[in-house]
C-alpha cells in the first residue's frame, strides 16, 4: 500500500455527511412540495396539458320539398387545408402541392392568405381533391408537414330544382366576415355558411351543431387516442321541409323557356308559397367547387341578369291590377255607385286639358260599368274615376294592400318597390312640374312611378282571394302562418271586384279569356304593363279554389307582350296542371 | 475464481453493500426506460440499448479493476493529461449539434469531458496527500485549483457549463478532507456568494458588512485580510460585466429562464415547467407504471436521460422518489463510510471526489427537474439513459473498488 495514511477526522466525515442529509432533504421536501401540496394544481395542468379540444362536424340539414323530395343535400368532398406554424418552408411546400393539385403556387399563395386564421388554425387551400391527389399527398407526407386534407361537405343540388334562386348558396367564410357573426355559433374562417336565399335565412336551423372531441396528443400535436368521456357529440342540422313543390315548380319553370320573367303560385289559406320560378336562371352549381373568374364574369355581365331572383328584387310597373286599387276606393269611399255606367269612347280628355288618353281599346267600350270596367280592363273608365279620388287616398288603398313595403317572406334581400306620394312627386318634379290629377291617370292603370314586385303582386292577389284577412308568404311548410294586417273593407267592396275578377276570365270579352279552365272558377286579373326597356310586360295576377283550397298565382312575362295574350295562357296552363295532378296537389 | 475473488467478492461489507445499491438504481432506470420506450423490445429502443450498454460497462469494470492503485497514483499526472488531450479532440471533428462534446465513435458518442473529472479529482487527491503537511497552510489551495480550473475551462469552452461546474465541484470536499483549515475554505466560497450577492445592490452591501465582520475575526496578517477582502468587493463589482460579455446567449437565458420559468413557455423554460407538471402531477403514489400522461405524450423533453427522474416522480409518485433519494443517500453514505475507513489517505480523498461528482450530479439533476437550479444537460448517475456516462460511473465504480481494497 501507499506509505500514507489516512488522517481523515471525524469531524469531517460528520460536516459531509451534514451536507448530504441537508441536500438530500431539500430536494426531498421540494419533491413533498410538488407532488402532495400542489398536487391538485399540477395534476389538473397535465390534464389541459395533454389534452386538445378539437371541433367536430355533422352534416347540415337537407333542403326538402312539400312532399318530401329533396333538393339540397350534402356531397362530400376532400380539401387540403394547412396548419401554418407546422411549415417548414412554406415556399417549397406549395411548390409540391402546386404540383400534385395543379394549380399555380401564386392562386395557392393567395388562397392561404385570404382565409389564414392564425397560426395553430386549418387554413384552405385546396378543394375537390381527388382520390390520386390525395395518394400523392399521402406519399409525400413527410415533405409536407403542416398539410392535412380533409373531409368537407359541399352542397349538391338535386337537377330538378337547381336553378332555384330562393334555395341560395354557402359561401366560405373569411376573416373579414367573421367579425359580423355571432361568436357562439363557433364559426371558423373557411368554414360554409349561408349566404344568400333559404341557406341564409335559416342559417341558425339549417346549421349543424359544432360538437366537442377531446383528444389526446403529445407535444408534436399527433393524436395517441380519443378520450370519450365529456366529448360533446355534433348534431346534424335540421332539414328544412319547403312549401315548394318540386313538380309544379319544374312545371311552371317549363312554361317560361324561352321567356324573361316570373311564376308564383301559393297556396291563399296557408300563405304556402307552392312555386316560385325566376327566368332566366343559373345553376347554383356554379357556387360549388372552384369556379373561374371568367365564368363569373360572364354571369354577372348577362344582361338579362340570371342571377337575379325577380320574384323578390325585379322591380316593374303593375299595370292594369292596380285599377282594383282605385276601384276598391271608389266602393268604399262612396264615390259612385259602381251600377252607374260611363260612356267609354277609346279616349279621355282630362277638362281643361287639350290631351288626349286614350284606352287600350281604340274603337271604345261604349257604356261601361265598374264591372266591366275590371273585366276588360277599360282605361276610360278609371280615367275618368280617379279624378274623385284624393291621391293621398289612393295611395293609402296601395299600401293597405301591402305594396312599398316588404311581404315578409322567409328569404334575405327582398325589395320593397315603389309608391309613389305626395312628396316624392314634389322631390322628383319640384313642386311645379306634377299634379295630382295628372299623376293619379297614370298611377289608376299602375303605371308611372310605380314599380312593384312580383311577390308583392302575389300578396295583393292573396289579400283579394282572402278577403282581407291573409296569412304571410313563406317558403318553409314548418314556418307557423302568420297573418299581414287585416284588410276591413266592406262585404259589398269585396264582392263587387270578386265579380269583376271573375267576369275577367270568363265572359267572352274578358281580358283574361284565355286563362279560362273548363270545371274551375278562376278569377284575374291582366295587366299589360307599359315599360322604357320594349314591349310591354304581360301579367296575370289571379286566383282559383280548387279541392277546398283557395291558390292563387302570379304570372309576369317580361316584355312580353299583352297580358291576356302571353301571360292569361299560361296562368290557365297552370290550372289546367292542377286538375291533371289532382292527387300530388291536395294539402297533405 | 479466484481472480473474480480478488476484484469483486473479496470485497468488505460496505461494497457489496454498494453493489446492491448501485444495482437497485440501475433496474429502476431500466424499469423506467421500459415505460418510456414505445417499443421497448425493439433494438433501437433506450431499454435495449441501455441494458447493452451496462454490460459493456460491466465488463468494462471488470477489466478495469485489475488495476492497483499504485499504478493510478504513480501515473496520474499521465492520466491528466491523456484525457485532456482527449477532450482537444472534438475541436478538430466537426460539431455534433453545435458543440465540440463528443466524439462519434460510429456506434457509441464519447463525452471526453467526463473522464477528464475522473483524471482531475485523482490528480488533487495525488497533489494533497503528496502534501499533507503543507495543508494547514493557506496557499495549498492554489494548485488543487488551477488544475480544476485549467480542466473546467476547457469544457467550458465545448461548450459544457455543466460538466465545468461538476469539475469544481469535488475541489472544496476534498480539501475539506484533507485538511486545509476552515478560513481558508471559507475564503474560497466568498467569490461565490459574492457573485450572487452582486446581482442586487443591496444585498451585495449587506454581504459587504457581513464578510468584513468574519474577517475580522479570523486570523492571518492584517494585510491578507484586507487584500482578500477588497479583492471580493472588485469580483463582485466586475461580475456584470463578466456576465455580459463573457457568457454564451444560451447560458444567460438558462439561469434567466431559471430565475423566471414563465417568461417562455415554449423556450428553454419549458422544459422546467413541463418537469414540474410532470412531478407535481404524480402526487404521492404517482400515476402508475406506464401510465404518465406527460411522459407518455412526450410533453417531457430529453425524457430517458436528463428528466428521467421526472419520470419515475410522475409514475411512481412522491413514494418512488423516496426511494431513489433513499438509494442515492445510501450510495454517497456508503461512499463516505469507505472513504473514512479507507486505511490509504490518497484513496480516502479519491473516494470523497468520485462521491462529490456523484453527488452532484444527482443533486444538480434533481434540483433542474424540480425547478431549483437551471436547466444543465446532466444526467442522473446510474439512472438515466446514455451509453458514455453510464459507462463512467462503472469506471467510477471500479475506481471506488480499487480504492476501497484496502
Amino acid at each position: 500500500m501507499l506509505k500514507i495514511e489516512n488522517k481523515a477526522d471525524i469531524f469531517h466525515y460528520r460536516t459531509l455527511l451534514f451536507v448530504l442529509i441537508f441536500s438530500i432533504l431539500t430536494l426531498l421536501s421540494r419533491y413533498f412540495y410538488l407532488q402532495v401540496i400542489e398536487y391538485e394544481r399540477y395534476s389538473s395542468k397535465s390534464k389541459v396539458n395533454s389534452i386538445r379540444a378539437q371541433d367536430t362536424y355533422a352534416p347540415r340539414g337537407l333542403i326538402l320539398d312539400r312532399n318530401g323530395v329533396v333538393l339540397v343535400e350534402n356531397y362530400p368532398t376532400y380539401i387540403l387545408t394547412v396548419t401554418p406554424y407546422k411549415l417548414k418552408d412554406i415556399n417549397k411546400q406549395l411548390q409540391i402541392i402546386s404540383e400534385i393539385v395543379e394549380t399555380p403556387i401564386d392562386e395557392l399563395l393567395r388562397r392561404y392568405k385570404k382565409y389564414n386564421q392564425g397560426r395553430f388554425l386549418p387554413t384552405i387551400i385546396a378543394k375537390n381533391l381527388t382520390f390520386a391527389e390525395i395518394s400523392q399527398i399521402e406519399e409525400r407526407r413527410l415533405e409536407l408537414s403542416g398539410f392535412q386534407y380533409k373531409r368537407f361537405d359541399e352542397r349538391l343540388y338535386s337537377d330538378v330544382l337547381k336553378d332555384a334562386h330562393f334555395l341560395g348558396y354557402l359561401r366560405e367564410l373569411d376573416r373579414e366576415s367573421l367579425s359580423f357573426l355571432d361568436k357562439s355559433k363557433l364559426y371558423r374562417a373557411g368554414e360554409l355558411i349561408g349566404w344568400q336565399g333559404l341557406e341564409k335565412q335559416y342559417e341558425s336551423e339549417l346549421r349543424y351543431s359544432k360538437g366537442i372531441e377531446y383528444i389526446e396528443v403529445d407535444t408534436y400535436g399527433r393524436e395517441i387516442n380519443n378520450i370519450n368521456e365529456n366529448n360533446i357529440p355534433a348534431y346534424p342540422g335540421k332539414n328544412l321541409i319547403l312549401s315548394i313543390d318540386s313538380k309544379l315548380q319544374q312545371f311552371s319553370k317549363n312554361l317560361l323557356i324561352d321567356k324573361k320573367g316570373v311564376i308564383l303560385i301559393s297556396n291563399v289559406n296557408t300563405g304556402d308559397i307552392l312555386s316560385m320560378v325566376s327566368n332566366p336562371s343559373y345553376s347554383l352549381d356554379i357556387y360549388r367547387g372552384e369556379t373561374t373568374d371568367s365564368s363569373w364574369n360572364k354571369l354577372l355581365s348577362d344582361e338579362n341578369k340570371p342571377i337575379l331572383n325577380r320574384n323578390i328584387a325585379g322591380l316593374y310597373p303593375p299595370g292594369s291590377s292596380f285599377k282594383i286599387i282605385t276601384a276598391f276606393n271608389l266602393i268604399e269611399d262612396g264615390l259612385l255607385d259602381p251600377e252607374d255606367s260611363l260612356m267609354c269612347t277609346g279616349y279621355y280628355s282630362p277638362p281643361g286639358s287639350s290631351k288626349t288618353f286614350k284606352c287600350w281599346k281604340e274603337d271604345g267600350h261604349g257604356l261601361v260599368d265598374l264591372n266591366k270596367a275590371i273585366a276588360q280592363s277599360c282605361n276610360v273608365y278609371f280615367y275618368e274615376t280617379v279624378q274623385l279620388i284624393k291621391l293621398s287616398d289612393w295611395t293609402k288603398t296601395a299600401k293597405l294592400f301591402g305594396f312599398h313595403e316588404k311581404t315578409d317572406i322567409d328569404l334575405p334581400n327582398e325589395l320593397i318597390g315603389q309608391i309613389p306620394d305626395k312628396e316624392f312627386f314634389i322631390n322628383t318634379y319640384g313642386r311645379w312640374g306634377w299634379s295630382e290629377r295628372g299623376v293619379l291617370l297614370n298611377l289608376t292603370l299602375g303605371q308611372g312611378d310605380i314599380l312593384v314586385t312580383p311577390l308583392q303582386s302575389l300578396r295583393y292577389i292573396n289579400h283579394i282571394a282572402s278577403k282581407g284577412k291573409t296569412p304571410k308568404l313563406k317558403l318553409n311548410a314548418g314556418k307557423e302562418i302568420e297573418y299581414y294586417n287585416e284588410i276591413d273593407l266592406s262585404k259589398q267592396s269585396w264582392d263587387r271586384i270578386f265579380k269583376g275578377l271573375y267576369d275577367v276570365v270568363n265572359t267572352q270579352s274578358g281580358s283574361g279569356w284565355r286563362a279560362k279552365q273548363s270545371d274551375i272558377k278562376l278569377y284575374g286579373k291582366t295587366s299589360t304593363a307599359e315599360n322604357p326597356h320594349g314591349e310591354p310586360h304581360a301579367w296575370f295576377n289571379g286566383f282559383f279554389d280548387f279541392e277546398g283550397q283557395k291558390y292563387s298565382l302570379v304570372v309576369l312575362v317580361e316584355n312580353g307582350g299583352g297580358g291576356g295574350a302571353i301571360a292569361a295562357p299560361i296562368a290557365g296552363k297552370i290550372v289546367k296542371f292542377f286538375t291533371d295532378n289532382q292527387v300530388e296537389i291536395v294539402e297533405k | 475464481m479466484s481472480i473474480l475473488n480478488n476484484y469483486f467478492f473479496r470485497s468488505n461489507e460496505y461494497i457489496s453493500r454498494l453493489y446492491l445499491i448501485v444495482s437497485s438504481l440501475t433496474t429502476f432506470g431500466l424499469i423506467t426506460l421500459y415505460s418510456i420506450s414505445n417499443d421497448p423490445l425493439s433494438i433501437n429502443s433506450s431499454f435495449i440499448r441501455q441494458i447493452i450498454f451496462i454490460i459493456f460497462s460491466l465488463l468494462v469494470f471488470f477489466i478495469l479493476s485489475n488495476i492497483n492503485v499504485k499504478t493510478i497514483h504513480d501515473n496520474s499526472t499521465l492520466i491528466y493529461i491523456f484525457s485532456f488531450l482527449l477532450c482537444l479532440i472534438p475541436f478538430f471533428l466537426p460539431p455534433v449539434e453545435n458543440t465540440y462534446r463528443w466524439i462519434d465513435l460510429g456506434f457509441f458518442y464519447i463525452q471526453p469531458g467526463e473522464y477528464l473529472k475522473c483524471a482531475t479529482i485523482i490528480l488533487i487527491a495525488k497533489y494533497l496527500s503528496n502534501h499533507q503537511l503543507e495543508v494547514k497552510e493557506g496557499y495549498i489551495v492554489f494548485i488543487p485549483i488551477l488544475i480544476a480550473f485549467l480542466s473546467s475551462f476547457l469544457v467550458l469552452n465545448q461548450p459544457d457549463l455543466g460538466t465545468a461546474v461538476i469539475i469544481f465541484a469535488p475541489v472544496l470536499p476534498m480539501m475539506l478532507w484533507a485538511g486545509v483549515n476552515g478560513f481558508t475554505i471559507f475564503l474560497l466560497i466568498t467569490p461565490v456568494i459574492t457573485i450572487i450577492a452582486a446581482s442586487n445592490n443591496l444585498i451585495f452591501n449587506i454581504w459587504g458588512v457581513l464578510m468584513f465582520i468574519i474577517f475580522l475575526f479570523f486570523q492571518g496578517s492584517f494585510l491578507k485580510r484586507v487584500l482578500i477582502y477588497f479583492a471580493n468587493i472588485f469580483t463582485g463589482l466586475l461580475f456584470p460585466f463578466f456576465w455580459n460579455d463573457f457568457l454564451n446567449g444560451y447560458q444567460r437565458q438558462r439561469f434567466i429562464d431559471f430565475l423566471n420559468p414563465d417568461l417562455d413557455p415554449m423556450g428553454s423554460s419549458y422544459h422546467i415547467i413541463q418537469s414540474m407538471t410532470a412531478i407535481g402531477s404524480g402526487g404521492l403514489f404517482g400515476k402508475g407504471w406506464g401510465q404518465g400522461s406527460q411522459t407518455q405524450l412526450k410533453f417531457l423533453p430529453v425524457q430517458e436521460s436528463d428528466f428521467i427522474l421526472s419520470v419515475i416522480a410522475e409514475e411512481f409518485g412522491f413514494f418512488g422518489i423516496s426511494v431513489i433519494m433513499f438509494l442515492f443517500f445510501m450510495l454517497i453514505k456508503t461512499l463516505l463510510d469507505i472513504a473514512f475507513k479507507s486505511t490509504d489517505y490518497f484513496s480516502s480523498i479519491v473516494i470523497i471526489g468520485l462521491s462529490s461528482i456523484l453527488f452532484s450530479h444527482i443533486f444538480i439533476n434533481s434540483a433542474m427537474t424540480i425547478g431549483l437550479m437551471p436547466v444543465k444537460g446532466l444526467p442522473t448517475p446510474f439512472v438515466s439513459a446514455g451509453g458514455s456516462f453510464m459507462l463512467l460511473c462503472f469506471i467510477m465504480l471500479s475506481l471506488i473498488n480499487i480504492f476501497s481494497r484496502n
